[in-house]
């Protein structure tokens, strides 16, 4: 295997290369892994106050097998129509995903703090049949669905499931104290109301759910996951049964000496929506018997104390935000829990200075992976006790990662290029866009548009974004680093580094700067760059603001900034 | 001033709020208030540093009748109550540290508050009544201890008595001022502005210098808060108590009328002083990215 370096530092048990998945559809997996958990905790949602819910593996088991059956024989959708869940993190999520999944159909991941014209705009592209959304959200259906409706609407809510008093206890909370309830004016019905209709057809017409799970292949197509892309146009990855299932495993792979199965409590903060929660948190902790403690709301951050208190979470999974914001939280740095194991990162670069901090308060540390929407998401992932600082770890088995130059050629080892990946979590496609899919699928290899770096052993380190790339009188910047930089100052709390143009160099580097320090320069911000990075890095231009742009998981939004540069420099 | 039914209305009210109190804590958040007994030894100098000079600059600068500044600094040398508790829940304090700094000043006040007293007036001999000592730190400990348990074996089971005891709470501070001002409107009418100043200026300087202390010795914002609500706020019932124990007649009644004005406009000042802190909490915590929800 001199080819794979890289399989050396897999755990000892870890298999470097996972030929099939170990189930033929998402549905099979469900029903295998309750049938092995049964009665005990699969999912608890808590909520800010403490109150809380529980559902055992066979409950999930049966209630998304009554949606299915619901979705099926009720609504009379057929296998491979598309049905939306709009849900944050609770009990209802799982249920609707792996409903939709068990009957056959399309799942289509929507972002609940989506605005009406973002819903209608996923909503004619993916021309879903059903949708599953919680009440708090409902009152933006009308809007997005004019001219496009959508046959079936079934409403939840974030309570759903809970014991009865607390959950009359939220419900009248939201009701009329927070009034972020508004009645749902169209015709709907409620998610507890489907699942007794699909229970009740079932019974009568003796329909069985393995029969819907049967006849769906490995290659069919499970969810739809929309991504901004590079170009902004929202595409939806069309990721099969079998893409998800691998990816789930080929990550769980890297971290099996760590976790026993059965006895892990994890925390889901980060809404299982996004690609990487989706395939961790939800199908991942689920293969491995674990109890995913699912918050619905994380913000503010004390949101997830409670959780932190009444749980032994031996697992964290999240995103730099996450990471960031929880060491600057009293709470938490007081009493780090006790019980974790790790926690993993993913969905945006982690910095080297969050990581360190996590590490000197929690005692254990954050292993970084890395992937896309397009790629199920894990491409690299960094094995438990033999992760590399900045570095986004080691391909995944049956994965293969390139950094290739400008013409497709592999660059010599050590030196910068767009990293290209190939596997079996590799998309089938975009939804109805042959064009962008040709756009990053080259020879079989999937182009990424990240700039990266692999060493000897198969480490791999993000340099940047394709696009991002600064170049300073021929020199290149690669703005992550000059972040990296500016979060080691106790006084920034956050920054994000461009290239703007500019007459003498080409492009020079400017960073925006959220302070923590009110009386922090932009003459101690320039001394401090000096002392760590070479002359040609150092920020030309600095500005300070009270918060920067950020996409719904919190990746800073470089793309605006420089939009918005570049509208002032066209002006001036 | 109340009867024994209504007393026991109170006390029964205070026993199932400080149960909910009790449910929002962990014996995490008392060891970790504990491990750190610098937030605690800054309560207990601020309680009985502060206040009784406070109380003695009031009498001494307000043209007060006698029985009035006896009353004041009575009133100023006394531990915090479980109202500071109350109010220090709501202003999102450090709640393991406002229960352990009321049973700290009430335990050692029977030794200090004698000696302070002998510093600020050499003649007045105090009798303190131990089982209002003891009452008070059964009806804090008590219920606290249950309400922890009570989450312990079940988190819902300890939200909901949360829930409900802090519900309680609020309908206790709305009930403590609708029905004081009826019951006492001739005793408000009576009494002297020098008077009044006094009653409020307690409580509101108390607050304002034991958070500005706090902060001087770089205690976190959200424990200088609960240090400020539990200097400025004082166990009124105990004074009351006190007072009875020890004078007699229409002296006692005289001197009572302290506590009772003192009890009133403690409410309304801590009530505003929480919305105060409660805004500044919210100003403080970390902006998240708006959709990581």
């Amino acid at each position: 295997m001199t080819d794979r370096p890289w399989t050396a530092f897999y755990g000892a048990g870890a298999r470097a290369e996972i030929e099939r998945a170990s189930y033929r559809s998402i549905g099979e997996l469900v029903r295998s892994v309750a049938q092995t958990y049964g009665r005990a905790p699969a999912f608890t949602c808590c909520l800010p106050n403490g109150m809380n819910g529980t559902l055992s593996f066979a409950q999930v088991d049966e209630m998304s097998d009554a949606l299915a059956v619901y979705l099926r024989e009720v609504a009379g959708l057929a296998a491979g129509d598309r049905v939306a869940v709009q849900l944050p993190n609770g009990l209802s999520f799982p249920i609707a995903v792996f409903g939709v999944l068990k009957a056959g159909c399309v799942l289509v991941n929507v972002n609940p703090l989506y605005t009406a014209e973002e819903m209608a705009k996923q909503f004619q592209d993916a021309e879903p049949h059903a949708l599953i959304i919680a009440d708090m959200f409902a009152d933006k259906v009308p809007a997005a669905t004019r001219g496009h409706p959508i046959p079936n609407l079934i409403v939840t809510r974030v309570a759903e499931f809970l014991p009865a008093l607390p959950r009359g206890i939220v419900g009248l909370v939201q009701k009329y104290w927070d009034r972020s309830i508004k009645p749902v004016e169209i015709g709907h019905v409620r998610l507890p109301q489907a699942l007794e209709a699909g229970r009740a057809h079932r019974a009568a017409e003796r329909i069985e759910v393995d029969a819907y799970i049967r006849n769906v292949q490995p290659d069919d197509v499970a969810v739809l996951q929309y991504t901004g892309g590079t170009t902004g146009v929202a595409k939806g990855a069309m990721l099969t049964h079998a893409n998800l299932i691998l990816n789930m495993e080929q990550t769980m792979e890297l971290i099996s000496d760590a976790v026993k199965k059965g006895e892990e409590v994890a925390l889901t903060a980060l809404p299982m929506y996004h690609v990487f929660a989706f395939t961790v948190n939800l199908l991942g902790f689920w293969w491995l018997g674990a109890r995913n403690i699912l918050i619905p709301n994380p913000r503010p951050l004390s949101n997830l104390k409670r959780a932190f208190e009444n749980y032994r979470i031996t697992w964290l999974s999240g995103v730099n935000t996450l990471f960031n914001g929880l060491t600057n939280e009293v709470w938490f740095t007081d009493s780090p829990p006790r019980h974790l194991k790790f926690a993993s990162a993913g969905g945006m670069a982690l910095q080297t200075a969050v990581a360190r901090k996590w590490e000197a308060i929690t005692g254990k540390p954050v292993l970084q992976g890395y992937g896309l929407t397009e790629t199920s998401p894990v491409l690299t992932f960094n094995p438990l006790g033999k992760a590399r600082e900045g570095s986004i770890g080691v391909p995944v088995p049956s994965t293969l990662i390139a950094c290739l130059d400008d013409a497709g050629n592999p660059v010599p080892q050590g030196q910068p290029g767009e990293i290209a990946a190939r596997g079996p979590q590799i998309m089938a496609g975009y939804w109805k866009r042959p064009d962008e899919t040709a756009k990053v699928m080259r020879d079989g290899w999937f182009l990424t548009g990240d700039i990266g770096v692999m060493d000897g052993d198969g480490y791999v380190t993000i340099v940047d974004r394709k696009k991002d790339m600064v170049v300073v009188s021929g020199f290149n910047v690669y703005p992550n680093e000059v972040e990296d930089c500016l979060a080691t100052h106790p006084g920034i709390l956050e920054s994000a580094v461009i290239g703007v143009p500019d007459e003498a160099t080409g492009e020079a580097v400017k960073a925006f700067v959220v302070r923590r320090d009110p009386g922090l320069t932009e003459a101690d911000i320039r001394d401090h760059c000096k002392a760590h990075l070479t002359a040609y890095k150092v920020p030309k231009r600095v500005e300070f603001r009270d918060e920067l742009p950020k996409s719904n998981v919190g990746k800073i939004l470089r793309k605006d900034l420089r939009a918005e540069a570049m509208a002032r420099h066209a002006a001036e | 001033m109340v009867g024994a039914f209504e007393q026991a209305i109170l006390a029964l009210m205070i026993f199932v709020i400080m149960l909910g109190m009790g449910a929002s804590l962990t014996p995490r958040d008392f060891w970790l208030a504990l491990r750190r007994p610098y937030g605690l030894a800054i309560g207990v100098i601020s309680q009985y540093g502060f206040m009784p000079l406070i109380g003695f600059l009031l009498i001494t600068i307000l043209p007060l009748p006698q029985a009035i500044a006896v009353g004041v600094l009575i009133m100023a040398c006394m531990p915090g109550g479980t109202t500071s508790n109350i109010f220090t829940y709501f202003s999102k304090g450090n709640l393991a540290l406002s229960v352990l700094m009321t049973v700290t000043s009430t335990v050692t006040g029977v030794i200090l508050i004698p000696i302070i007293l002998v510093l600020y007036a050499t003649a007045l001999d105090l009798e303190i009544p131990r089982e209002n000592i003891i009452i008070t730190l059964v009806l804090l400990l008590v219920p606290v201890a249950i309400g922890m348990v009570l989450r312990k074996i079940n988190a819902n089971v300890g939200a909901v008595t949360e829930f409900f005891g802090s519900a309680l709470a609020l309908f206790f501070i709305l009930f403590l001022m609708i029905s004081w001002v009826p019951r006492n409107w001739q005793f408000l009418l009576s009494t002297t502005p020098a008077t009044y100043v006094a009653a409020i200026g307690l409580g509101l300087v108390g607050i304002t210098i034991g958070y500005l202390f706090a902060r001087a010795l770089r205690l976190h914002p959200r424990n200088a808060r609960t240090v400020a609500l539990e200097t400025g706020i004082q166990n009124g019932p105990l004074a009351i108590a006190i007072i009875a124990f020890t004078f007699s007649g229409t002296e006692a009644q005289e001197i009572m009328a302290v506590p009772a004005l003192y009890s009133l406009f403690i409410v309304i000042v801590s009530t505003l002083v929480t919305l105060v802190f409660r805004r500044a909490n919210t100003a403080a915590e970390q902006k998240l990215p708006d959709s990581l929800l």
